[in-house]
């Protein structure tokens, strides 16, 4: 073995050139691989960290009817499912070891209308929330750039910049909120343009609409104008709304409106399913009595002027539970679990991946990971063909050399390994170098604490800060990846030297 | 008493295709040669010297024929015990025949017994050293091939043969780039190895020099042993005169 790596390391010396060119590729492909792997790794991290930590969890639960996963950036508009029993999965999620924590949210689109009849109706997305259980979960997530965030209980909405921008497109008005003035340096281009004209709102009315197309329109009043901490680009379309002004708004049961009693024979009209309505017409006792006087349900107005309580709020319909876990690496085994026990308490609900409820935004890393390995594949296929070339040159110019070695008593073996060890030694070393150089860029990168407000470049950097990230597994993949390329550019230029007759180098000379 | 034979060949035919005919270099050869001896093959340019010497050193193959190499039959033998009887069996000194270039003299003379495993470091080193310094390069011994001479070259080919103590020893022109001193001395080397080890020298040759140190000759013509194919004994006064 020392002879061989003793002559390989000789020949490659002796071949600088050549060395050169297969070890100048084998350089930069795994540079390529490993900065490319790091900007990659740390923007899968930062969305996960930014979305984990700041908007949503580890996992949703989501209705058993709702048909696609993707509850959260569904541009069709389609309507989330409705979750009426809350309180029927909240004991299953306590009851679970690794759930840090959790928040039912009510989640759909809203349109935005507008007192102008020049305007062109939109939809927003609303995320209803009980904002002082939300801002428990998510602290820090983000800031008032105007006005201020909603106080635990209050109605209103908090529209971020992005939402702004759309509704402006939507209505013709550009949002102030209550209580604040205008703000030049905040307007759109859009409005900017039209500043003489611009009119401005301090609330907005939505028309929500629920899986039964029925609809109501809401008043907002404006609270703030507000900015995600991170990932503003794609979290800047979300609304923040309370959850009963939510509830209103799509038509759901509200906390407020449960509290009210409900006539026995009323709880059975709403009790009833569809294919049970024909029964209305049907019998007697459950039609209207035109005949009696249209009083208040006794109590009615008492109950639904009292203050709600949390359980009272929690009552009401939701369409989406957010769960942080404790440990995130434990979310398959947790969803596995989550799903199991949501099953057997009969709840009518399944748990999904933060991932699959993004659907593109969550696969955005593994989709430009595949990217970027078909990108560095087809270098790897490129670099495969010329060192295959190079080396083959190099072992049809060594025929004296390596034929009078076999005619000496080398085997074909000791050929092959010589062979593999030069190719070998190129790949530790430029290989190596193209790691280490690839490791050193990406640590460089992240103690420089590079931090943007681009919302585009945050999409980027998964986060405001760039953080490139370089696990113990990509440098093995990439290692293998390198050996693997070593490999199979070696086979057949070692093939062609392993033939090498000492007939063939006497008939050279 | 007569040796037993350690080269044994019988019918031997070697032909190439050239285009569209074939060439016959070697027409049904029978030849013995005995264990211990020098042995010259002479014969013009094309009678089939070369062919002959490369069956025998089991770099070449027969296209019919029988040849047995110290008592093995080699046609039909796998590569792998063909190259182990190579390394273990033979020695070869060819005119131009290249050393590794990235190793220097040392190195190239030690490295057949690097291949075979059988001594320690410092044996073969010692070894090499002294074939080295047999072949008058004991001062370039950490010389690479690239800077040394023609005839140096030859030299460090000549002690890489005869380092593993081959049982025989097969040289094309040995001595075609030596001065006739450098020559000499490693005919004697030769002539010395051979009486105390016994090693068989096989040479093909023009040098009339060494026609002088051989024990037969076997001249080629056109593929055939000539003068009734059979080894040609060289008078024993001549070359005692040698």
């Amino acid at each position: 073995m020392r002879l061989i790596l003793k002559i390989a390391w000789r020949n490659l010396l002796r071949h600088k050139g050549k060395s050169l060119v297969i070890g100048g590729i084998l350089f930069l492909g795994a540079l390529l691989m490993t900065v490319g792997n790091g900007v990659i790794s740390g923007m899968d991290r930062g969305i996960e960290q930014n979305v984990v930590n700041g908007f949503v969890g580890d996992i949703l639960v989501i209705s058993d009817k709702q048909k696609s996963d993707n509850v959260l950036i569904d541009m069709m508009g389609s309507l989330i499912e409705p979750i009426a029993n809350y309180p029927q999965i909240k004991p299953v999620l306590a009851g679970l070891p690794n759930v840090e924590s959790f928040l039912p949210v009510g989640k759909n689109m809203g349109m935005a209308l507008s007192d102008d009849p020049n305007a062109q109706p939109g939809y927003i997305f609303l995320l209803g929330v009980d904002f002082g259980v939300y801002r428990r979960m998510f602290p820090d997530n983000m800031s008032a750039q105007e006005g201020r965030l909603l106080e635990p209980g209050e109605p209103g909405i908090l529209v971020p910049k992005h939402a702004r921008e759309q509704f402006y497109n939507f209505t013709n008005r550009w949002i102030v909120p209550e209580g604040c003035s205008l703000v030049e340096d905040n307007l759109s281009k859009d409005a900017k343009e039209n500043r003489a004209d611009l009119l401005t709102m301090d609330s907005v009315v939505m028309m929500g609409m629920n899986v039964e197309n029925s609809s109501t329109d809401v008043r907002f009043p404006v609270k703030g104008i507000i900015k995600y901490r991170a990932l503003d680009t794609i979290l800047g379309h979300f609304c923040i709304t309370d959850i009963e002004s939510y509830r209103e708004c799509m038509g759901y049961f509200s906390a407020s409106a449960q509290k009210i009693p409900v006539a026995k024979d009323n709880q059975n009209i709403l009790a009833m399913q569809d294919s049970n309505l024909d029964a209305l017409f049907a019998s007697d006792n459950l039609m209207v009595d035109n005949n009696r006087p249209m009083v208040p349900t006794p109590g009615a107005a008492a109950a639904a002027s009292a203050p709600l309580t949390g359980q009272d709020i929690e009552s009401g319909v939701y369409n989406l539970v957010f769960v942080k876990l404790k440990n995130h690496g434990l979310q398959a085994q947790t969803l596995q679990d989550l799903n199991r026990a949501l099953a057997e308490a009969k709840t009518g609900a399944r748990a999904i991946s933060w991932k699959k409820a993004f659907g593109v935004i969550g696969s955005m890393t593994t989709l430009i990971k595949g990217a970027l390995t078909l990108f560095v594949g087809f270098l790897f296929v490129v670099a495969i063909i010329i060192i295959i070339n190079t080396l083959t040159m190099a072992a049809m110019e060594r025929v004296p050399e390596i034929g009078m070695m076999r005619a000496v008593g080398a085997q074909k073996r000791f050929i092959r390994a010589m062979f593999f060890g030069e190719t070998g030694m190129l790949a530790a070393v430029f290989g190596g170098a193209g790691l280490l150089l690839g490791a050193l860029t990406v640590n460089v990168i992240t103690l420089m604490h590079i931090t943007t407000t681009n919302d585009f470049v945050q999409l980027l950097y998964g986060g405001d800060t760039f953080r490139p990230l370089l696990r113990w597994g990509d440098l093995l993949v990439i290692v293998v990846e390198i050996g693997l390329v070593t490999l199979i550019a070696a086979l057949y230029p070692v093939r062609v030297a392993s033939q090498i007759k000492p007939l063939d180098a006497i008939a050279r000379d | 008493m007569t040796k037993p034979n350690i080269i044994e060949i019988r019918g031997l035919t070697k032909d190439y295709p050239l285009g569209k005919t074939t060439v016959h270099a070697l027409r049904g050869i029978d030849l013995n040669i005995e264990a211990g001896t020098i042995t010259s093959i002479i014969g013009p340019s094309g009678s089939g010297k070369t062919t002959l010497l490369n069956i025998i050193g089991c770099i070449d193959t027969a296209s019919s024929g029988a040849v047995q190499v110290a008592g093995k039959e080699i046609t039909g033998l796998s590569d792998r015990k063909i190259t182990d009887l190579r390394l273990h069996t033979i020695g070869f000194i060819f005119q131009t025949f290249n050393l590794i270039p990235v190793l220097d003299v040392l190195e190239n003379v030690e490295f057949p017994l690097l291949l075979m495993k059988k001594q320690s470091a410092a044996e073969i080193r010692k070894r090499a050293e002294r074939l080295v310094e047999a072949v008058g390069l004991k001062e370039h011994s950490r010389h690479r091939p690239a800077e040394l001479s023609g005839g140096q070259r030859q030299r460090v080919a000549i002690a890489r043969a005869l380092v593993t103590n081959p049982s025989i020893v097969l040289a094309d022109e040995p001595t075609a780039n030596l001065d006739s001193e450098t020559g000499a001395q490693i005919l004697e080397l030769m002539r010395e190895m051979n009486r105390q080890e016994g090693t068989t020298f096989i040479f093909s040759t023009h040098d009339s020099n060494i026609l002088k140190y051989a024990k037969s000759i076997t001249r080629l013509k056109d593929g055939r042993i000539d003068g009734g194919q059979k080894a040609q004994k060289v008078p024993a006064r001549k070359r005692s005169k040698a």
